[in-house]
């Protein structure tokens, strides 16, 4: 069967509502007018297929309602999905102290999804209460990307989703190039890091 | 918390739609609503979707339920009703999650529709909407049709289990899937896969996905839940997280399977699961096999054997986890997962581990963890369940209890104390000044006093009215809670089809309007249409149709195994009607249980009180106590020290701590166990009838099990009507309980010093916060209890009713 694509990735979107997530995933869709079920049967999702190296990427992003809910985000969640869009309300410093939680878990206890660290609402310095250095340091610790967006004035959005996919490729190119090769004779630098770790996803 | 289920419930309903199917040129519409004030806009736009999922041939009359999501995960309910000789399909949001009470009342409008009267639809719609919500166990009744008729439907009581055949839902399910494939299912949950229902018939789809997300109670579901998908919205199978999904057969065959991925399937129409998993057999082998052994034992299924039959499995896993319970004097209580892992049997712990990986689990944690920390207490199925299986398996467990329980009397006062500071300031302000003593006393009564003339507003006790059982994570629902005392009428009777081409002709109504001013089209049009109609209608009661009905059930039924099926008794019929009109309106009777035989057609008289009918016995006999007013959240913690609980145990006499609930005996600080006043001995007696499957099983004997029960009664109560000090056998479950009524003080023994001193303190000071509750209470309560019962209404009312086969 011809498949209009190369990759289909199936990520998701996390942090509390309020945060910008539908805005950022409205931003980045292919097509706008399909409307939003997040409000009538809790999940909804954007579709849009991106170029990246000559590979065409079919991406869905995926997001569910009232996360805010769980103290943390248990390892079911994440299982079956390629990468995690991690985003917080630089304005809101509750949100961010929910996505380091949630971090946390996804680091702790599953082994192979890939994340992203968004800030987004970044386009009033007024109002900003999470300051990108505690940010960029929290990223840093924890191995992993960190982008300030803004939504409503569409900066950054687009780097930011062309960046967890490239992420995502990478991974899975890798894994392909493990697979291939005897596993003794590969140094993977970026997953040698996560030894130990208890595999669950 | 983790509830998905709403608090503070307001109406009985939100919203009534009736839905105009899609034609080829125009997708399904609502043609009518009420009230014409709920205005969301996404949940209207979506009604119409949900009412005609896909295209479908309806043959019978169909009662189904969806739910919708909201941005915070809170679920509204959709009850819909489709009837073959109806145009249009019937639809009620409500954050109600009553199953059998909805289709109850969809069948009551059903019926309306056709009324002679135009406004009679508007005003019964009118007066349910306006109408506040009763206590758990009490009536819901509103009358209509002139105050001829009477529509009276019992508030589900707090965390029963659902039972068969009173549990519409759980009786589908378990006459559609087999227990086999009930424990698959089951095992999938518990893995949180990505899980597909699927069936030609909605009622049966939405049934068994209600019935599996009930199966494992005390945990909910917290992913995606969808019990009947609409084609519209295919796409969401494709979603990676976990779900639970209903798909109609004919949604499903649009899915490329390859697409899906990973995912159980389970077939309610052919009773097959297909799973790529090994999910039963990874979950610990005495717990499967002790499942397997209580669903092989058909006697004790009827009722609430099934559901208990789960619910012990769960407690067998996730019981434990009261003992990894950590206190600390002055410190939030917290899980600790490592205690939870080792103290559980060796063969569990792998399952375990993964277990704590769930949501659904780490949801159940919480909510327990913050009940705790709010001073809230809770003795649910599940704990009583957990109480007995750790007496029953192990010494060892009972001597931790014990040990814990003697720890926890000592910490009382510290933790009580921390639980106080988060209590109203002005109790809060008053147990420390009045206990302090001293100079300033006289003083901070008096600031005391004026705050509370200020304070108690009657909002707070309005609250504390409405919200009881509204309570989250209360079990599923099983509104009707005494087989006798509730039952379905389902009007089958051949309506006139009178102006209801709708399609053929777009002069005549296909619909009745709710309001003469609500309706879109010309009274003129309006009068044409009920200008045949003669004033009196007796509908026709089609027999033939709903023998086939049932006869199309049971072809229908997959081959399950039949010795498991409920039996099927004449004690579970009620012979009820919805109306008792002066034009005695005929409607056939029948029970809750789709497999029942219809019962007798009854004509009941224009005198026919249908309050007897609705009423059993035991309420009849049983008036309530003066409960005191049931606490809000708000109220309770204005009326903070007065009561709360903290986990279960067994103290060293035996009696079970964790029902320190029960608010008449228990020193609720120092978690004194409680004890048993020679009245509530009498009434556990009575107990014993609602309890059906009690004595089928021999391992399900235990003496103390009617002792919890006693301790229950009064718990939760939210009458305010009695005065006469009974207790009221309606309420068999223990539920959240945060009062000690003043009146009943003097029968526990179990208070202790400590408490007394703060309450006698208290009152020395002339501040009783009990006295005052229900004085506060009291005002409101003489006419609150619509029935007052009394032994004389206790008259054989089907001698009064008249048979006709």
């Amino acid at each position: 069967m011809a498949r209009d694509y190369d990759h289909l990735f199936k990520l998701l979107i996390i942090g509390d509502s309020g945060v910008g997530k539908s805005s950022l995933l409205l931003r980045f869709a292919d097509n706008t007018f399909s409307g939003s079920y997040i409000t009538t049967i809790g999940v909804d999702f954007k579709i849009r297929t991106v170029s990246i190296d000559g590979q065409r990427i079919k991406l869905q992003i995926w997001d569910t309602a009232g996360q805010e809910r769980f103290r943390t985000i248990t390892s079911t969640y994440y299982r079956g999905t390629h990468g995690v869009i991690v985003v917080y309300d630089v304005t809101n410093g509750d949100s961010f102290a929910n996505v380091k939680r949630w971090l946390h878990e996804i680091e702790q206890n599953c082994d192979v999804v890939n994340r992203i660290l968004v800030g987004n609402k970044n386009d009033c310095p007024d109002r900003k209460v999470v300051l990108t250095e505690d940010a960029k340091r929290f990223a840093d610790t924890m191995g992993i990307q960190l982008f300030e967006t803004s939504a409503k004035d569409n900066i950054n959005v687009e780097e930011m989703f062309i960046s967890v996919t490239r992420l995502v490729l990478r991974a899975k190119l890798e894994m392909k190039e493990r697979q291939n090769v005897t596993q003794n004779d590969v140094v993977n630098l970026r997953k040698s890091n996560k030894q130990g770790k208890k595999k669950c996803c | 918390m983790g509830s998905r289920i709403r608090e503070n419930v307001k109406h009985f309903f939100e919203c009534f739609c009736e839905v105009v199917p899609p034609t080829p040129e125009k997708e399904a519409w609502i043609i009518q609503q009420y009230p014409d004030t709920y205005n969301d806009p996404e949940v209207l736009k979506s009604v119409p979707k949900f009412a005609y999922p896909y295209k479908f041939e309806n043959t019978v009359i169909q009662h189904y339920s969806f739910v919708l999501t909201n941005i915070e995960s809170k679920w509204t309910f959709g009850f819909c009703r489709h009837d073959p000789k109806s145009e249009t399909a019937l639809v009620v949001l409500t954050y109600l999650p009553w199953h059998q009470a909805f289709y109850k009342f969809l069948d009551n409008i059903a019926v309306l529709t056709q009324s002679p009267r135009s406004e009679d639809l508007g005003e019964f719609l009118k007066d349910v909407y306006n109408k506040a919500l009763p206590p758990p166990g009490k009536l819901f009744e509103v009358t209509f049709n002139m105050g001829e008729s009477r529509f009276a439907i019992e508030r589900p009581k707090q965390f029963q289990l659902p039972s068969i055949p009173e549990n519409r839902n759980l009786t589908e399910y378990y006459n559609a899937v087999d227990a086999s494939n009930m424990m698959l299912i089951f095992a999938s949950m518990l893995y949180e896969r990505r899980i597909i229902f699927t069936s030609k018939k909605l009622t049966r789809l939405s049934a068994c996905v209600q019935s599996a997300n009930d199966i494992i109670y005390p945990m909910l579901w917290q992913h995606i839940f969808i019990p009947v998908l609409p084609m519209a919205l295919i796409d969401c199978l494709l979603a990676p997280m976990p779900f639970l999904i209903g798909v109609p057969d004919e949604v499903l065959k649009k899915v490329h399977r390859h697409d899906i991925g990973d995912v159980v399937i389970l077939d309610a129409d052919a009773n097959t699961v297909e799973t790529p998993f090994d999910d039963l057999n990874n979950l610990p082998q005495d717990v499967i096999n002790s499942l397997k052994k209580q669903l092989k034992n058909r006697s004790a299924l009827l009722g609430d054997g099934v559901s208990r039959a789960f619910l012990r499995a769960l407690v067998q896993l996730i019981g434990g986890y009261r003992e990894a319970l950590h206190f600390q004097p002055g410190e939030k209580v917290t899980f600790d997962k490592d205690k939870f892992i080792d103290s559980r049997p060796v063969t569990s712990q792998p399952f375990l581990k993964q277990m704590l990986h769930l949501q659904i689990f780490q949801q159940f944690i919480e909510e327990r963890l913050e009940m705790l920390n709010l001073g809230l207490g809770f003795s649910d199925e599940f704990e009583i369940e957990a109480c007995r299986y750790s007496e029953k398996t192990s010494s060892r467990l009972k001597q931790q209890y014990r040990e814990w329980t003697s720890t926890m009397k000592k910490e009382g006062t510290a933790f009580f104390k921390s639980v106080k500071e988060k209590a109203n300031p002005a109790m809060k302000s008053a147990v420390k000044t009045v206990k302090d003593g001293g100079k300033g006393v006289k003083s901070a009564y008096k600031g005391l006093r004026s705050k509370l003339k200020e304070n108690p507003n009657s909002q707070q006790l309005q609250n504390g009215l409405d919200s009881p059982s509204d309570k989250p994570r209360s079990a599923p629902n099983s509104p009707t809670g005494k087989r006798r005392s509730l039952g379905f009428s389902v009007p089958t009777a051949t309506y006139r089809k009178d102006s209801l081409n709708f399609k053929s002709s777009n002069s005549e109504r296909p619909y009745s309007p709710l309001t003469p001013i609500s309706q879109p089209l010309s009274p003129d049009a309006l009068d044409r249409s009920r200008s045949n109609t003669p004033g009196i209608d007796i509908p026709r009661i089609d027999l033939m149709t709903e023998m086939q009905d049932l006869l199309q059930l049971r072809l229908e039924t997959p081959p399950v195994d039949r010795s498991l099926k409920p039996v099927r008794s004449l004690e579970n019929f009620k012979h009820t009607s919805p109306l008792s009109s002066p034009e005695h309106w005929a409607f056939p009777s029948r029970s809750g249980a789709p497999l029942t035989v219809p019962a007798t057609k009854l004509f009941l008289p224009k005198s026919q009180d249908t309050q007897n009918l609705l009423q059993s016995p035991d309420d009849v006999f049983s008036s309530p106590p003066v409960p005191p007013p049931r606490a809000s959240s708000t109220e309770n913690e204005f009326f903070g020290s007065a009561s709360f609980v903290v986990g279960g145990g067994r103290s060293e006499n035996g009696d079970p701590v964790f029902l320190v609930a029960n608010r008449h005996t228990v020193d609720v600080v120092k978690l004194s166990p409680p004890t048993i006043s020679p009245r509530r001995k009498k009434d556990s007696m009575a107990e014993d009838l609602i309890r059906l499957d009690s004595t089928s099983d021999i391992d399900d004997f235990d003496p103390l099990k009617s002792d919890d029960s006693k301790n229950s009664f009064l718990q939760n109560s939210l009458e305010f009507s009695a005065t006469d000090g009974h207790v009221p056998l309606c309420l068999s479950n223990p539920l959240y309980n945060y009062h000690e009524p003043q009146g009943v003080q003097q029968n526990g023994n179990g208070i202790t010093k400590d408490t007394k001193n703060d309450h006698d303190l208290l009152q020395e000071y002339g501040l009783d916060f009990n006295h005052f509750s229900r004085s506060f209470i009291s005002g409101r309560s003489a006419n609150f209890d619509p029935f007052q019962p009394t032994n004389a209404t206790k008259v054989s009312s089907q001698s009064q009713w008249t048979k006709f086969e």
